[in-house]
């Protein structure tokens, strides 16, 4: 089935030998070429199935809390659900659902309500960083990520703990 | 001082090459599909298809005949003598090993039906290991314990992360590796792989063996 050529096992060095040699160092580009496209098709496939890079959004420090809004470009009618980390452990999660006209305005979402506002929450004295994710489940429910919206928020509390400020703009 | 021949260089350096690839396209069927496509039959079909496609295409430019490469049955008599002996020291050995580690309280698991396709999967197992990875060794170091232990560290490799399984298939493999070196029949190989197979996964494989597993799968 395969005696096509004069090469067997031992070495030969005749030129009928040079010809395979080239061929199977040919196949062997291909095949590793082949299979670098397969793994990065895989990792690209994998990091676009797990982190979305159609999610936008935005968050800020108020005076109250923590507010923002949450998007999905691939599907601007999906209410997102996003979540607040203070100084990374998770404080409050919640849908993205309230009304923000300037976000369907500019042109980001099909309809207005994407925003968010996180209010009820209280921190000690000091420095703090609030970050805001957007929560996605992927792989039927078996794989959950989070991706961070906007930029890490710095505040601190007033002294009396009731309002909240940003530490830099 | 010796002349270099160049054409033997190239001819070993392309073996090597060979060898790498497909050990590659193993890994990337163990590690990397799993991790990132999970059970997906079609993907993790890929490196498997691109691998025996071009064992096939090297066997066919280096000349090697299904007989050469072992699928034979002139010699499975003499084949099936050497195995066999082997075969049986392993089996008591596992079952030995099995009775020892749950103190006397030995019991075999339920047969599964999908035990009658193990044939079919140590068979081309074989076939990448001896009928491959084992020729194009003997092509780099020749016949001999080099090549042999080439073939055991491969096959060892292969099966990473499981310590135990790793350290039994390395010398499963050199075991295997010199008797198709003595003698070339794949379908003896194939034997006595899937008795061992089936005596481990009958006996040890889910306490000892973490159920078989490796690659990426090992961790869950």
């Amino acid at each position: 089935m395969f005696g096509l050529t004069s090469c067997r096992l031992a070495a030969c060095s005749t030129g009928a030998a040079i010809m395979p040699r080239m061929k199977l160092a040919h196949a062997l580009i291909v095949k590793s070429i082949a299979e670098t496209l397969l793994v990065a098709g895989l990792a690209v496939g994998f990091y676009v199935s797990a982190f979305p890079p159609t999610y936008h959004g935005w968050g800020e420090i108020t005076p109250d809390g923590v507010a923002g809004w949450a998007v999905n470009s691939a599907d601007t009618f999906e209410r997102l659900e996003v979540q607040l980390f203070i100084d990374d452990k998770f404080v409050a999660g919640a849908i993205a659902n309230q009304s923000r006209p300037d976000v369907v305005a500019a042109g980001w979402a099909g309809d207005e309500w994407h925003g968010f506002k996180f209010s009820s929450f209280s921190v000690p004295q000091g420095a703090h960083t609030a970050r805001i994710y957007v929560l996605h489940r992927s792989s039927d429910g078996n794989r959950q990520t989070l991706q961070l919206l906007g930029n890490p928020l710095d505040f601190a509390p007033d002294a009396d703990g009731r309002q909240i400020r940003p530490l830099r703009f | 001082m010796t002349e270099v021949d160049h054409s033997n260089l190239t001819n070993r350096a392309i073996a090597w090459w060979e060898i790498v690839s497909i050990v590659t396209s193993c890994l990337i069927a163990e590690w990397v599909i799993f991790a990132f496509a999970g059970r997906s039959k079609l993907i993790g079909a890929a490196p498997v298809v691109l691998a025996l496609a071009f064992m096939i295409f090297s066997h066919r430019q280096r000349g090697e005949s299904l007989k050469e490469i072992g699928f034979r049955f002139d010699n499975l008599v003499a084949a099936l003598g050497w195995v066999l002996l082997l075969t049986v020291v392993v089996v008591v050995l596992i079952v030995v090993t099995g009775w020892v580690l749950k103190k006397g309280s030995f019991s075999f698991a339920v047969p599964r039906p999908r035990f009658l396709l193990i044939i079919f999967w140590a068979l081309f197992q074989q076939y990448a290991l001896q009928g491959f990875i084992n020729r194009r060794a003997q092509l780099v170091f020749g016949k001999g314990i080099k090549s042999i232990l080439l073939v055991g560290i491969v096959f060892g490799l292969l099966h990473l992360p499981n310590p135990l399984l790793t350290v039994l298939t390395l010398v499963g493999g050199v075991l295997w590796a010199a008797i198709y070196q003595r003698q070339p029949n794949l379908f003896a190989l194939a034997v006595s792989h899937t008795i061992v197979s089936i005596t481990l996964a009958l006996t040890l494989a889910q306490d000892v063996f973490y159920n078989l597993r490796v690659g990426f799968k090992y961790f869950g």
